[in-house]
């Protein structure tokens, strides 16, 4: 029998999602956890988030919703106008990022299977085992963990986690957009700015801002270390794309699609051209996050 | 009534602190504090705060936010008994897998979930006092129809951070630092074989965070536009909200700053105290000159 897993994505408006090639994928994260006025942002748009919904499930995928990272009041419903809608589209989880969400969709969704995301702060087994008990059925662990933290949460609790293995690694969430402050110098509205590819640069790193959010300036990429992580028994990865292109999507995918099934079947042997697609795609080089240890913009070679 | 609760990061801070009015101390026991050793009190130093603040009638907080991995965390709650007989009946904690362990080992103790818990919304609050929590701690971002909102959940008693640093990425949600600096340093207070992760906000370091936010970075974007930019941040000073705050019901005015000497805590807590002693009176707001503090208080002196 053949291993199975799941590769996902996010993607944060209609637009994007239309013109991506969800082929190398098993499921869609719709919506953008960083900022209400994203360009056309699906957790504000309920009827856009339905046609979305829709069109990743036409395409034979599972589709989730994301929601903010940081919600406050102001915001609260809009996101249950969201969540109304994916619960009657059907939606096959939601990704939390705040307690508060949590026990909303728990105590008014009960339908709908929580995912817990990266900004949750699940640092430790005891706080996923008080998350299981709001009905969590999945966790990304604090991109801070090491690998071996994040195993061992996963073995203890007995709980999936979902493990970003390429992309911008989320950092920093913020009330406020400074990149405004670029808007008459730069001759660029929001909801357009942030999406001009602005890094932060100083000495030999850099960050990358998306206005409200802070992502890391490298890719993370665990394209060497694949065959290590589904030893341990993680079947659930995540390309990290919700402020990336179309065609960041489909070429990084369809490397790690075809990597992860090689990983499973125990034939692994990296392809010249999976480096050349990455590399295109990666401004500012690779990193390893934080899973061995070391600094989060580091990279260590297998 | 609403009580004022002030730092100290040293004996001789908590002399101005209660000199000053304060209804309540919250310090750090030493390693087991998220501000790092300049913070905090050795256990000789905590026994001497218990006694003292009881001559004056005012009550001593244990800030345990640190985040400690498994091994650490059986340390942490042998260390508990002790922190209890001294007198201390409150701890403030940073992790809901904590706070959940600590309601259920010592329900005679009552538990705060600090503002590195990340709530912002009643539905934080209810989330955080379902699992156990006698109080929330709110960043004072919040106006005063939030905290009347979370006050409405009921059955928690709310707390606003009326005097804090506002950092452009929310505390609770920022991996900055470690993404570029992260240094496992030995724990101070003497455990074998435990570190404290410095470079990460919200496992708790050794109070530096390398100020990643505040250095000059080179913003770009993909057009090749370059300009020198800082992330914002403001000393955030709701001194003349503090009679919309009490009138909304929250029940503690909270100051951060634990690493203020002395000479600029004592007069800090002295103006809260005057503001709050005429909101509750129902007096207007005293007339009180601005008191900045240093530069250097930002970002790395809570």
């Amino acid at each position: 029998m053949t291993a199975t897993f799941e590769l996902n994505t996010s993607v944060s408006n209609l637009r994007h999602l239309a013109a991506s090639d969800l082929a190398p994928y098993d499921a869609v994260y719709l919506g953008n956890i960083y900022c209400r006025a994203y360009e056309g942002n699906l957790l504000e748009r309920p009827v856009e988030l339905q046609d979305a919904i829709r069109f990743v499930r036409d395409r034979g995928k599972r589709p989730y919703l994301t929601t903010y990272a940081a919600p406050r009041t102001d915001g609260l419903a809009a996101l249950r106008r969201a969540l109304e809608v994916a619960a009657a589209e059907g939606v096959e989880a939601v990704e939390v990022h705040s307690l508060g969400l949590l026990k909303l969709v728990h105590d008014a969704f009960p339908g709908l299977a929580i995912h817990v995301g990266s900004f949750g702060n699940v640092y430790t087994d005891a706080g996923v085992e008080v998350l299981k008990a709001f009905g969590v059925r999945r966790i990304t662990p604090s991109h801070e963990l090491t690998l071996d933290e994040t195993d061992e949460i996963a073995r203890d609790t007995g709980l999936s986690a979902e493990l970003l293995v390429h992309g911008k690694m989320p950092l920093g969430v913020s009330e406020f957009c400074f990149l405004l402050d670029y808007e008459a110098k730069w001759d660029a509205r929001c909801p357009d700015l942030c999406q001009q590819d602005v890094f932060l640069r100083r000495e030999d790193w850099g960050l990358k801002s998306v206005g409200k959010g802070i992502l890391s300036g490298r890719d993370v990429c665990m394209l060497e270390h694949l065959p290590r992580l589904v030893s341990r028994g993680h079947r659930h990865f995540r390309i990290e794309a919700a402020s990336e292109s179309p065609a960041y999507r489909q070429g990084v995918a369809a490397v790690y699609r075809e990597a992860l099934t090689r990983a499973l079947a125990g034939e692994y042997a990296i392809e010249p051209a999976w480096w050349r697609t990455l590399r295109a795609h990666a401004r500012l080089g690779f990193c390893n996050g934080f899973y061995f240890g070391k600094s989060g913009m580091q990279y260590l070679s297998a | 009534m609403a009580i004022l609760l002030a730092p100290a990061g040293s004996p001789e801070a908590l002399n101005a602190t209660l000199e000053a009015g304060a209804d309540a101390v919250y310090v750090g026991l030493k390693g087991w504090s998220r501000g790092g050793a300049r913070g905090e009190l050795d256990w000789d130093e905590l026994a001497g705060a218990v006694r003292l603040a009881a001559t004056r009638g005012a009550e001593i907080q244990v800030a345990l936010n640190t985040i400690p991995k498994p091994r650490e965390r059986a340390a942490l709650l042998a260390e508990i008994p002790r922190v209890a007989r001294m007198g201390v009946r409150t701890l403030i904690v940073n992790d809901i897998g904590i706070l959940d362990t600590l309601r259920r080992r010592f329900p005679e103790l009552a538990l705060t979930a600090s503002i590195g818990c990340g709530a912002q919304t009643a539905a934080d609050v209810a989330f955080l006092a379902e699992i156990g929590a006698a109080a929330v701690v709110l960043p004072g971002t919040l106006d005063s129809d939030e905290a009347a909102a979370c006050v409405a959940v009921g059955g928690v008693t709310i707390e606003i951070m009326l005097h804090m640093v506002e950092e452009f990425v929310l505390l609770g949600k920022c991996s900055m630092p470690s993404y570029v600096h992260l240094r496992p340093t030995a724990m101070p207070g003497g455990l074998p074989e435990a570190t404290r992760q410095t470079g990460s906000m919200k496992r708790g370091g050794v109070g530096a965070c390398f100020r990643i936010c505040q250095q000059p970075w080179v913003l770009e974007d993909g057009a090749g536009r370059r300009e020198t930019q800082m992330f914002p941040s403001r000393q955030l000073a709701r001194l003349p909200e503090v009679a919309g705050y009490v009138a909304a019901g929250v029940g503690v005015l909270k100051l951060q700053g634990r690493s203020l000497p002395p000479e600029r805590l004592g007069p800090l807590v002295g103006r809260y105290r005057r503001a709050l002693d005429a909101a509750q009176a129902g007096e207007p707001a005293p007339e009180q000159p601005s008191l900045g503090l240093p530069p250097s208080w930002t970002v790395v002196g809570r």
